[in-house]
C-alpha cells in the first residue's frame, strides 16, 4: 500500500482550498507523506494576502454564515497546520513565471518546481487527487 | 462513565480537526493506554474508527451522551510480538465449557465494549494490587485481547502462588460468541 497521497491545487476559490486542505491535513494526520503542487489558480491559496480573501462561488456567499456557525477553522490556519504536520507545497514554476510572482509572494517554507518534481512524488502515490 | 488514561476535548471542532487533535494527543501518550476523546462533529465517530485502523491504534467505541460523542481509541503498539511463556493454556472455544473464573486484564475501556459474560474485570497494570480479590482455590482463566497481556498477567498470578491458573488464547480478537457491553 502506498504511504503517499499527491494533490493538484489548480483552482483558486475558497471550496476548493477547504476540498485541498481538509483531504491535506486529514492525510497527514493519518501519517501519509502528503505533497501539493499549486498551480494557475491554485497558486492563491497559499499566497500571503490572497488565502485571505478567497471567494466563494457566484451565488453561494450566503454559505458563509454556515462556516462560521461550523466553527469551521480559516484557510490561514488550515495551511499552517498542514505545514506542521509535514505537507510539503510545491508551486508551479511556470504559472509563477506567467504571473509575474515570486516565492517570497507565497507563505514561507514552500518549494518551487515544475511538473517533473511533482510527477517524481506522485508516480507511486495513491491516491492523487486533484481539485 | 468509563475509565480513560488520557482525555482530549475536541468539542466544537469540525472536521478534520478531531483527527488531527487525536493524532497530536496520542503521540503523548503511552503504549496501550486509552485516550477519550470528546467530539461534536457527528462525522468523527466514522473517521476516528477509520484513523485508527489505518495507523494502528485500536478503536473501542464511541458513546453517545446528548450533543457529545465520547470515543475511546487504545494506543497500537509498535513491538514484535513475544513468544509467549506461560505454559498452562487453554484454547478460547473451551472458556464456556469450564468452571471457575474468567479474568479480563484489558483496559477498563476495552472491557466495557465488549466482554464475556460473568467475566471479572482487572486491568493488567492494576492486578499486582488487587490479588486479594481473587481465590486461590478458584479456576482462574486469563484472557486478554491477542494473549499477550494475558500471558504477563498469568506470570504474575503464578509467581504470587495461584497454581490454577490457564491462559485463555487467542482472546478476545478472536471471540464470536455472545458479549456483553457496559456502555
Amino acid at each position: 500500500m502506498s504511504n503517499k497521497v499527491a494533490i493538484i491545487a489548480a483552482n483558486g476559490g475558497m471550496f476548493d482550498a477547504y476540498k485541498v486542505f481538509n483531504i491535506a491535513t486529514a492525510a497527514a494526520a493519518s501519517e501519509k507523506e502528503v505533497q501539493i503542487f499549486f498551480t494557475f489558480e491554485g497558486l492563491n491559496l497559499i499566497h500571503k494576502q490572497a488565502m485571505h480573501h478567497l471567494e466563494m462561488p457566484a451565488g453561494k456567499e450566503h454559505f458563509a454564515e454556515g462556516f462560521v456557525k461550523a466553527n469551521i477553522p480559516s484557510i490561514p490556519q488550515l495551511v499552517e497546520m498542514a505545514q506542521e504536520l509535514g505537507v510539503k507545497f510545491i508551486a508551479c514554476q511556470m504559472t509563477m513565471d506567467v504571473m509575474g510572482l515570486t516565492k517570497e509572494d507565497f507563505v514561507d517554507g514552500i518549494e518551487v518546481g515544475g511538473a517533473v518534481t511533482f510527477l517524481e512524488f506522485a508516480k507511486d502515490a495513491a491516491p492523487t487527487l486533484t481539485f | 462513565m468509563i475509565q480513560a488514561n488520557h482525555l482530549l476535548d475536541a468539542k466544537g471542532l469540525a472536521c478534520p480537526m478531531p483527527i488531527v487533535k487525536t493524532k497530536k494527543a496520542i503521540t503523548d501518550i503511552d503504549e496501550g493506554q486509552v485516550l477519550e476523546i470528546q467530539a461534536t462533529d457527528k462525522g468523527s465517530k466514522a473517521d476516528l474508527a477509520a484513523w485508527a485502523s489505518s495507523v494502528g491504534h485500536q478503536y473501542l467505541g464511541t458513546v453517545e451522551e446528548g450533543d457529545v460523542l465520547y470515543h475511546y481509541i487504545r494506543k497500537g503498539s509498535n513491538e514484535p510480538e513475544v513468544e509467549k511463556a506461560f505454559e498452562q493454556t487453554v484454547p478460547l472455544e473451551e472458556i464456556e465449557s469450564r468452571e471457575g473464573l474468567i479474568l479480563d486484564v484489558r483496559e477498563a475501556a476495552e472491557y466495557a465494549f465488549g466482554h464475556i459474560k460473568g467475566a471479572k474485570s482487572i486491568p493488567m497494570g492494576e492486578l499486582e494490587s488487587r490479588l486479594t480479590e481473587l481465590d486461590k482455590e478458584q479456576d482462574v482463566y486469563v484472557i486478554c485481547r491477542t494473549g499477550k497481556r494475558s500471558d504477563l498477567a498469568a506470570q504474575l498470578l503464578a509467581k504470587n502462588g495461584f497454581t490454577k491458573v490457564y491462559n485463555v488464547l487467542p482472546g478476545m480478537s478472536e471471540w464470536n460468541g455472545n458479549i456483553t457491553k457496559e456502555v
